[in-house]
This record gives C-alpha cells, structure tokens and sequence, in this order.
C-alpha cells in the first residue's frame, strides 16, 4: 500500500442523519434516502449545492437507484456513484467518499446508503456445492456459534446475553428498528431458527436510510462548519477473505486483518477504543470479533459482556446503537448509520446512550463474499 | 455392478453406497481443493496444467453441526442438520447430515454416504449425507 487514508488530507464527518430502521413498508426508498439526507444537511449547516460528489450505498435497490432519489434536492450536476459491496456497501461508500475528501478531489462528499427489503440475487458461478442451497447466513452463524460454544465451554444462554445488552442500547436509539428491552429468557424462548438461534438473536432485515458527510479543513472554512462538532477520520481500512489454514474461521481472521491494519494506521491499541459498533448480524459475532480486535483473549468475551465491560458505562461501549441485533440492518444503510452513532458519542450527543468521555470509536463491517472494512474516528475534544 | 443414479455424480464418485470419494483437486502450489474447478487456484492463482483432479476422502472430523428449524424453500422441509467437516486430505466441507444418524458433537469422527432420496424410472436416486464414522 502506498499510502494510508491518514497520510493524506485531514476529513471530518461534519453531518449525520437516518431514516429510522423500520420493518418493510410502503414508504418509497426516495423519502427514506431524503430524510437522511436532509437531516444531515441540518447537522452540518450546509446546503446541497456544497456537496460535491455522492456515494448511494444500496444492495437491494437494483440498478440506478440514487439520481431518482438526488434530484429531489435540486440537480447540481455533481458526480454520483452506487456501491454494491453486500452488509458492507454503507462502509465502502463511506471510505471512497473519503478518499475522494483527503484526496484533494473534494471539499465535500456525501455517503448515503438507503436500501429496502428486495430478494436477494446471486449470479451463479458455475462453481456446483454439496447443498449450497441448504446453508443461508443463519445456518453460517449457527454452526460458528456451535464451534464458539463447543471450543470454549459456553452455554446457549451465555451467548444470547450479547441480544440482551443489545435490545438494551437499541431501547434507548429512536432510529432503531428495535426499540424495547429483553429479558434472556425472552430471547431464548423465542422461535427457534437454525441452531440455538433464536429470533431475537438474528438481525432483523428492515428498511431505512444513514447518511454521512464528509469534508476537508478548506470544506470547513468554505461553509463555515462548527469545528468543535466535526468528527476526524483518523484509518481507514478495506480487506477481502484470504486463504486460512483449514478450521480458523474467515469472519475472525478477516476481522483480525482488518482491524490490525486500521489501528496501525490510527497508531493505536485495542485499549484505546472507548465506542466500537460492530457487525452483530448474530450473537456470536460479536464475541468473536471483540476477540479478534484484541479486546480480550480469545474466548474470553463473555467474560467482558458477564461484567459489563462491553456496556455503555463499561471499559469500551460495544454497540452502544443497538447492534445490527437491535438498530436493525437495512443494507446498504448499516455501515454508515454506525459511523452516526460514533459521531453522536465523540460529540457527547448521544443522549440517554452517551457513554461518556467517549473519545475515540471504531466501526466495523463484514460483507458476504468475504469483505471487511473498519474506520476509526476520534473527537477533537 | 451397474452404476447407481446419484444427484450431483460431478461432485462425487461411488464404489459403493458408503464408500464415496469427493471430486476435488489440486494445485501445483500444494493446495488442494473442493469441488474441482479450472478457473483457478484460490492460493496462487495458478491456472490451465496447474491445477488437477483429485479424489478426497470423505473421512474427516466434526467441527460443528446445526439443526436448522426454520427454511424458506418449502422443497427442503425443516428440520434438517447442516454439518461443517473438516476432512483429513485439507478442505472444510459444510452439507447435510443423514436423517439416521444419531447424536454428534464436535471432535466426532464423520464420513459420507448415499441415502436415497426419490425414485426416478422405478430406480432410487441417491445423495450424498454426511454420518458418524463406523
């Protein structure tokens, strides 16, 4: 790699704003995408015309999507882009657009993911398995939660607990698709779904809309944007699967890879990290990739969440959101939604979610296929 | 002995119901693989006379298995089992475990056999499921 996203011009997040996270309805994507963006606009204090370039993160929404949307804000012209990259696409629209910042292309850029529910289509490969057709994600995550179980001595109950701080946080998020606290035994005597996943374990595949602008210190000084509220992107970090030696999982070694590489960047530690919002598509994501980041010893993560290490209050706030489990996973909107909360924690914003003196967070997505990609954002307080 | 109709005979091979080889192959940079394919080597990229067919054995060991209560396509019934197997020649296979088999757990030694499915023409069609090893 020739350069890292730090080594180039300084880029804030100066705007953030959602759709809220909701189960699929009759609202068209155009008035989801509209309120996040428009909502941002408002944090930022800007108008549109000083975006110059946006970045539609969209899985689900089919081809060419965002000018129909874009053209309700008045058509300037600017350049757009659509990025497909699957749970990932916020996250890579998000880096790209602030590449394009740090670059020097643009003073400002826009990333906004909207997505609503749509069957999901896979080109064939002409690659034949064994039951491919058997095996969705939830089985995936069923069989890591068997081997995570298996392999350190933890009960169905001890995984679930990470749904139980989840729907916590997401009961205190107005942007969460799920906003009402759990008991364990509620989540555990849910429907049943692959494994010892129950419902309330799994991600709930909604709609909704996150928004996130970008800009330089000339963006800044151009549009008369409040510094003290302006958020640094201080890493950056994209990396796709690889080959492991066989029984270590891709989900944990990616997400080991990736974070590694955003912290060397950051020049920072696990410690470090006061807000992480992670991929918690399942229960027992969130356990490993604490482990993999280096948060704790492997296999030591129930023992953070068992003593509330990973609440809001505790040594780092683990999706203090809600979590994918909680604030929902609408997509193409994901990635950039946990880039809003991180900002609404390093400002000291986050309301009855702050955890306070928040200072440096990390946000984390992995994508089927397998991609990942992790930032890091640190307040100028 | 006439060859028995099986579902997917270009991921396997059968000398008899429970003596199966897996289609596989291998790389010239040592990888070996599952199912066989010729685009290309997930490793090296190596392509074309790098890569050959090789049967794998479908002895292997356990490394998680899940009862999956709750599936979409109405022509696969739930419940099932998927089990993921790691087999002794290097690759992670993840497929369905025979209805018969009993209870399993990690670290639990595992191969394949054929269990018939439907019958096509008066003859049994047969598919490959994973089992306790004898």
């Amino acid at each position: 790699m020739a350069r890292a996203l730090n080594e180039l011009r300084p880029v804030y997040v100066v705007g953030i704003g959602w759709h809220r996270y909701q189960n699929p309805s009759e609202t068209p994507y155009v008035t989801l995408g509209l309120t996040a963006i428009r909502e941002a606009l408002a944090d930022a204090r800007i108008e549109w015309p000083a975006v110059e370039s946006t970045y539609v993160a969209t899985a689900l929404l089919g081809m060419a999507s965002g000018r129909p949307m874009l053209r309700h804000l008045g058509a300037t012209g600017a350049p757009l882009l659509h990025v497909e990259n699957a749970s990932a696409s916020g996250s890579t629209a998000f880096r790209h657009a602030c590449i394009e910042v740090a670059s020097g292309i643009s003073d400002v850029a826009l990333a906004i993911g909207v997505d609503k529910r749509n069957p999901v289509r896979r080109s064939d490969t002409g690659i034949d398995h064994l039951a491919d057709d058997a095996i969705v994600p939830f089985t995936h995550f069923a069989l890591l939660t068997n081997e995570y179980a298996s392999r350190h001595g933890a009960s169905a109950d001890d995984i679930a607990l990470v749904a139980v701080k989840n729907h916590r946080n997401g009961a205190k998020n107005p942007n969460a698709q799920r906003q009402q606290e759990r008991t364990l035994e509620e989540i555990m005597s849910g429907k049943k779904i692959s494994g010892s996943l129950t419902t309330l374990q799994c991600t709930p595949v909604g709609e909704g809309a996150a928004a996130a602008i970008v800009a330089s210190e000339d963006g800044l000084r151009r549009y008369g944007i409040n510094p003290d509220r302006a958020v640094r992107v201080i890493a950056s970090a994209g990396r796709s699967e690889r080959v492991y030696a066989q029984g270590i999982g891709f989900d944990t070694a990616l997400t080991w890879e990736t974070t590694e590489a955003a912290l060397t960047e950051a020049r920072l530690t696990p410690a470090d990290l006061d807000i992480i919002e992670l991929h918690d598509a399942f229960t027992v994501e969130e356990l490993q990739y604490v482990e993999a980041m280096g948060l704790c010893k492997e296999g030591q993560g129930i023992r953070m969440l068992k003593d509330g290490a990973l609440d809001i209050g505790g040594s780092c706030a683990v999706n203090p959101s809600g979590g994918l489990i909680a604030m929902g996973h609408p997509i193409g909107p994901t990635g950039i939604g946990q880039i809003g909360e991180i900002v609404m924690q390093l400002r000291g914003e986050a309301g009855a979610r702050q955890h306070r003196g928040a200072r440096t967070g990390l946000a984390h997505m992995v994508g089927v296929g397998a991609v990942c990609y992790v930032h890091i954002l640190q307040s100028r307080r | 002995m006439k060859p028995l109709k099986v579902l997917k005979s270009q991921l396997y091979s059968e000398r008899s119901i429970t003596d199966l080889v897996l289609r596989g192959g291998h790389c010239r940079c040592g990888y070996v693989f599952f199912p066989m394919q010729t685009y290309g080597c997930e490793r090296c990229g190596g392509h074309g006379d790098a890569l050959t067919p090789q049967g794998i054995s479908t002895h292997g060991t356990l490394l998680a298995s899940a009862v999956v209560h709750l599936h979409a396509d109405k022509s696969r019934p739930a419940p099932f089992t998927i089990v993921k197997v790691a087999l002794d020649d290097g690759p992670v296979v993840r497929t369905l475990l025979a209805d018969d088999c009993g209870d399993i757990a990690p670290g639990q030694r595992m191969q394949a056999k054929l269990v018939p499915l439907h019958h096509d023409d008066g003859e049994p069609v047969y598919d490959l499921r994973f089992t306790a090893a004898a």
